[in-house]
């Protein structure tokens, strides 16, 4: 396959992220929503994202009209079929990304892969919408997509060798990012983990063992990590953090996933990290730390 | 023999078709925005009128049969058939220690410039595609790589190592290799040339300054030394790339700001140079003009860079102990008749003396600008790499045919 054209579905904060770091790649995009408000807000917020970049010297002012150049608006699913891949980004939804899936599976040809970038739900069971299982895969991405380079692979029960080598190649060759290749289970292997440190870290909070300050530069200075872990849980979101921990507590049963009081506190409060302004610590509207 | 000429970028290619018997141009162009569905196909045949052509050119394969197409069209065309391009010569950025001079291309040296994407990773992957392009159109038509990093091979160990640890020399090749060698070769011939002296009686330096800049000092017909290093980014100051600077800064930057390696290096690479200080160009000409009007800025940004060549100049004539040549060449070195009369004007040390009138000649030949006094010959030099890649492949490919 030939990828040049990649369709990109949710222009959240994920979808914004890929859209970007694929036209930064120099692929082509077609970015769809629901509305076109919705559209014009997420194309907005990619510029204001490659502002920020140009401010930092990363890119050019020529290099970011090229970037928004090669990304395309699109309302209908029916415009991604010339697409060569497609890669879902919606909410963590399941029955939503299911309908999605089930679109995409009329749309695109048989060969097209179909991707979702979802963190935690069942790959099978989104396959299990559609006529061509085997096409349908797993790609998750991390924030800030443009600046981590590991995506995790994710195979489903039906999805073909042929599906895993093209998309390992895409991940390693085109965008390049380092792939690995991850067997269905909730939260893969980077969400369980890093929600389980999350979840540690809110424990030692609420036992009164050490200030936020002193339990993230734990971590930070201690063990090289580039934000503490309370840091890290106000920029994923704490609402995201929460609901990754609940389902992992949900399917795998074990106490250990079980989200601590803390953070379904701060959620209820509607403090949820640097979207809000405010979670363990302050941000400003640029997100960075007050 | 009719030689084509290619230099190959990642989504641009240009060519030149020499006819080697005389050395004439039939026909140049490039080809740009190649992976889009709107390239454009620029066709300048000697004689006739310019073409353009809008068509979707995916690859490099089909750009080079566009032009083979375009080469031999019934009204744009030059050439009656395929068949009479006897040979192909590639630009090739970068040849690290493989390869000192242009050669042959084969399986071994396919390989060897592969094995190379790691020290140009921006370069060396478009030339390949050029020269598989070619061997796809053209089968059994023998090409020719020329390497911008070949005529510095010839520096000694004291000049092109750094000084660090000798591990990330043994370990990943961390050392200076230069760029425009194929400028800095043609010029610093011609000058020998022009003064009608054998080459290896000169001391000569040669200035490359164009969009990105650099200088060589040539001795007994060799680059000794020379300002770009193990990338394009060392040594002068450039339209936006910074040249020279205390490599602590980086790491210093990078904490202060939370850069990225990409970040910085785009900072350094795209954001610096005359950009940076001007605040409002990268081009020479735009900077010239601001400091005739008087504008802060700019003057500043103009005077940085005339300093730091002059330095250069300086340090390379303490190298050779001497100078009796400085040539200028490329776009800046060629056309900005102030940045020549301020850098030369205060080499009266070296024994320069420049002539203000010759000075503001502007002319496509070879030209001195010092008076008959000086002590130094100063020339301008158009540079004509095409010229000098269409050479080595006539040379090169002759050899193998009497072999």
């Amino acid at each position: 396959m030939n990828f040049k054209k990649i369709g990109v579905i949710g222009g959240g904060t994920m979808g914004q992220g890929i859209a970007e770091m694929l036209a930064a790649k120099g692929l082509d995009v077609m970015l769809v929503e629901k509305t076109p408000e919705k559209l014009e807000y997420s194309y907005d917020m990619i510029g204001t994202s490659l502002d920020k970049q140009l401010e930092k010297w990363g890119i050019t002012l020529a290099e970011k009209k090229l970037i928004l150049g090669r990304i395309q608006k699109v309302t209908h699913f029916a415009e991604l079929s010339g697409c060569d891949m497609v890669i879902e980004t919606i909410t963590e939804d399941l029955e939503a990304k299911r309908q999605v899936f089930a679109q995409l599976d009329q749309v695109c040809p048989s060969h097209i892969i179909l991707a979702s970038n979802t963190s935690s739900l069942s790959l099978t069971e989104l396959a299990s919408s559609t006529m061509y299982p085997e096409r349908v895969i797993g790609m998750h991405f991390i924030h800030p997509v443009s600046k981590v380079d590991l995506v995790e692979i994710i195979r489903g029960l039906k999805t073909s060798d042929n599906t895993f080598n093209e998309t390992k190649r895409f991940v390693e060759e085109i965008v390049e990012k380092k792939g690995i290749m991850v067997f269905e289970s909730p939260g893969f292997v980077s969400s369980r983990m890093i929600c389980l440190l999350i979840n540690e870290a809110l424990h030692l909070l609420q036992e009164g063992v050490a200030s936020p300050e002193d339990i993230d530069d734990a971590m930070r200075i201690g063990y090289s990590f580039q934000h503490g872990p309370l840091e890290m849980a106000d920029r994923f979101g704490l609402d995201s953090v929460l609901a990754a921990l609940e389902r992992m507590f949900r399917e795998f049963g074990e106490l250990k996933y079980r989200p601590s009081i803390v953070i379904k506190k701060m959620v209820r409060a509607g403090q949820l990290g640097v979207k809000t302004g405010e979670g363990f610590f302050k941000y400003d509207k640029d997100g960075d730390r007050i | 023999m009719k030689i084509l000429v290619i230099n190959a970028g990642s989504s641009s290619l240009k060519y030149q078709l020499y006819n080697m018997t005389d050395e004439s141009v039939l026909a140049k162009g490039l080809v740009e925005r190649i992976g889009m569905d709107s390239s454009i196909l620029t066709h300048k045949p000697a004689g006739k009128q310019e073409v353009t052509e809008v068509s979707e050119i995916l690859e490099h394969i089909t750009a080079i049969r566009k032009v083979l197409s375009m080469l031999t069209h019934e009204e744009h065309g030059v050439i009656s058939s395929i068949e009479e391009i006897q040979a192909v010569g590639h630009r090739v950025v970068h040849g690290g220690e493989s390869f000192k001079a242009s050669a042959l291309v084969d399986e071994a040296a396919k390989k060897e410039i592969r094995r190379l994407f790691d020290l140009a990773p921006l370069h060396n992957p478009a030339s390949m595609m050029g020269i598989k392009a070619a061997e796809t159109n053209m089968p059994g038509i023998p090409q020719v790589v020329v390497f911008d990093t070949a005529f510095h091979q010839t520096m000694p160990e004291k000049s092109y190592l750094y000084a660090i640890p000798r591990v990330l020399y043994n370990k990943y090749k961390v050392r200076r290799y230069g760029a425009h060698g194929t400028s800095h070769e043609y010029v610093s011939h011609a000058a020998a040339q022009f003064l009608d002296k054998p080459i290896e009686d000169l001391k000569i330096i040669t200035c490359h300054i164009g969009n990105g800049a650099s200088i060589t000092a040539v001795q007994n017909g060799e680059s000794i030394d020379t300002s770009m290093g193990m990338t394009p980014l060392e040594g002068l100051m450039m339209g936006t790339r910074s040249g020279d600077l205390d490599p602590a800064i980086v790491p210093y930057v990078m904490n202060k700001e939370e850069l990225t390696v990409n970040e910085v290096n785009s900072m350094l690479n795209k954001h610096s140079g005359l950009l940076a200080i001007s605040g409002i160009s990268s081009d020479m000409r735009e900077i010239t003009e601001g400091m005739e009007k008087g504008e802060p800025h700019s003057t500043l940004a103009f005077d940085m860079y005339e300093y730091r060549l002059r330095k250069y100049i300086g340090s390379y004539a303490a190298a050779m102990n001497g100078v009796d040549v400085i040539v200028f060449t490329a776009g800046v070195g060629e056309n900005s008749i102030v940045l020549r009369d301020r850098v030369l004007k205060q080499l009266t040390y070296l024994g320069v003396e420049l002539d203000e009138e010759l000075n503001k000649i502007r002319s496509g030949d070879p030209r001195r600008i010092s008076t008959m006094n000086s002590k130094v010959e100063v020339l301008v030099i158009p540079t004509n790499e095409e010229l000098v890649i269409a050479r080595d492949t006539h040379r090169i490919v002759n050899a193998a045919n009497s072999q």
